[in-house]
C-alpha cells in the first residue's frame, strides 16, 4: 500500500516536472485578455459551452469566434459582467476592442 | 523476420480499428479532412509509440520490482495523459493549424482506447522491450493507415449523392463496416 502511493506519487511528479520543462521551452505567447478571461471563468472544464474546455473558450472569446458569453453555465453572473465589461473595454495587441454580449 | 511478421499482423490483420473495434471515436471524429486525418494518425502515432516503451520499463523495472503490479491501469494512464498534453503544447507551438483542425480530438487521445489497449496488450502477451516498441508502431500505422483511407473515402462521399436519411455519419458507419470486411480478407495471410 505505502509502496504503491509512493511509487505512483514519484512517477507522477517526475512526468509533471517533465511536463513543466518542456512548458518552458514550447511556451506560446497568448493574448493577454485571455488569461484574464480564462481567471474570471468557473474552470470546470464542462465543455458545455462547445468548445475544448475552459481555455477553449476563452480563446474563442479573445478571437471573436464566439461572441455570448452566456453560454458557459457554470460561471457566475457577476462574473460573465466583468468578462463582458473586460473585453468591451480593453482593446487587444491590435489595438481593436471587441463586442461581446452577456 | 519475426518482428516483421508482428509488425504486419498488427498492422494488417488484427487492424486496431477494424478488428479489434477500439479507437472508433477519432477515426469518426476526425476523418472528415485528409490533411487532418494525417495529423490525428501521426499524433496518435507518437503517443502509442513513446507510451509503449515507457509503459514496459516502468511495469517491469518499477511495477513488478515492488510487487504493486495491479496498479498498472492508473500508472499507464499517467503516462499516456501526460504524453498527450505533450504533444498538445508541441502542436500549438509548432502547427497551430492543425492544433485548431484536431480541436477537442487532441487532448481525447488520453481516452484514445487504442493506447491504453495496446500498452495492456504489451503486457498481457508478454512482449520483450522490442517486441512492445514494434507493437506499438504497428498499431499506430495501422490506425494512421485506416483513418487516412477512411478520410479519402469521406471526402467523396460529401459530394457524392448519398440517400437524405443515410448523409454524415450513417453512411460513414456502413462504409467502415465495409471496410472492416475487406481488411478481414487480409486474415492469414501471415
Amino acid at each position: 500500500m505505502i509502496e504503491a502511493v509512493a511509487v505512483l506519487g514519484i512517477i507522477g511528479a517526475l512526468l509533471g516536472a517533465m511536463l513543466g520543462i518542456a512548458d518552458l521551452f514550447l511556451k506560446v505567447e497568448n493574448d493577454p485578455r485571455e488569461d484574464y478571461v480564462m481567471s474570471k471563468l468557473a474552470g470546470a472544464n464542462c465543455g458545455g459551452c462547445g468548445y475544448p474546455g475552459c481555455q477553449g473558450f476563452a480563446a474563442a472569446l479573445v478571437n471573436g469566434e464566439a461572441t455570448q458569453v452566456s453560454k458557459c453555465a457554470p460561471t457566475s453572473k457577476e462574473a460573465k459582467d466583468e468578462i463582458v465589461e473586460y473585453l468591451n473595454t480593453t482593446p487587444g495587441p491590435d489595438g481593436s476592442t471587441l463586442s461581446v454580449k452577456l | 523476420m519475426e518482428l516483421f511478421a508482428l509488425f504486419i499482423s498488427l498492422a494488417l490483420i488484427n487492424n486496431v480499428v477494424l478488428s479489434k473495434f477500439l479507437a472508433v471515436c477519432p477515426l469518426l471524429g476526425v476523418s472528415k479532412k485528409s490533411s487532418s486525418a494525417l495529423g490525428m494518425g501521426a499524433a496518435v502515432t507518437f503517443v502509442i509509440v513513446i507510451a509503449s516503451m515507457i509503459t514496459h520499463v516502468l511495469y517491469y523495472q518499477v511495477l513488478v520490482k515492488f510487487h504493486i503490479e495491479y496498479m498498472d491501469l492508473i500508472t499507464f494512464i499517467l503516462v499516456i495523459a501526460s504524453l498527450v498534453q505533450f504533444v498538445e503544447m508541441f502542436l500549438k507551438k509548432v502547427s497551430p493549424p492543425l492544433y485548431k483542425a484536431l480541436g477537442v480530438y487532441l487532448p481525447l487521445i488520453t481516452t484514445n482506447c487504442a493506447v491504453l489497449g495496446t500498452t495492456l496488450n504489451n503486457i498481457t502477451d508478454g512482449y520483450s522491450f522490442i517486441e512492445a516498441t514494434v507493437a506499438g508502431f504497428a498499431v499506430s500505422i495501422g490506425f494512421a493507415l485506416v483513418i487516412y483511407i477512411f478520410a479519402t473515402i469521406r471526402e467523396r462521399l460529401e459530394i457524392a449523392s448519398t440517400p437524405e436519411g443515410f448523409k454524415g455519419v450513417p453512411i460513414a458507419l456502413i462504409t467502415a463496416a465495409i471496410m472492416a470486411c475487406a481488411f478481414a480478407g487480409l486474415a492469414g495471410l501471415v
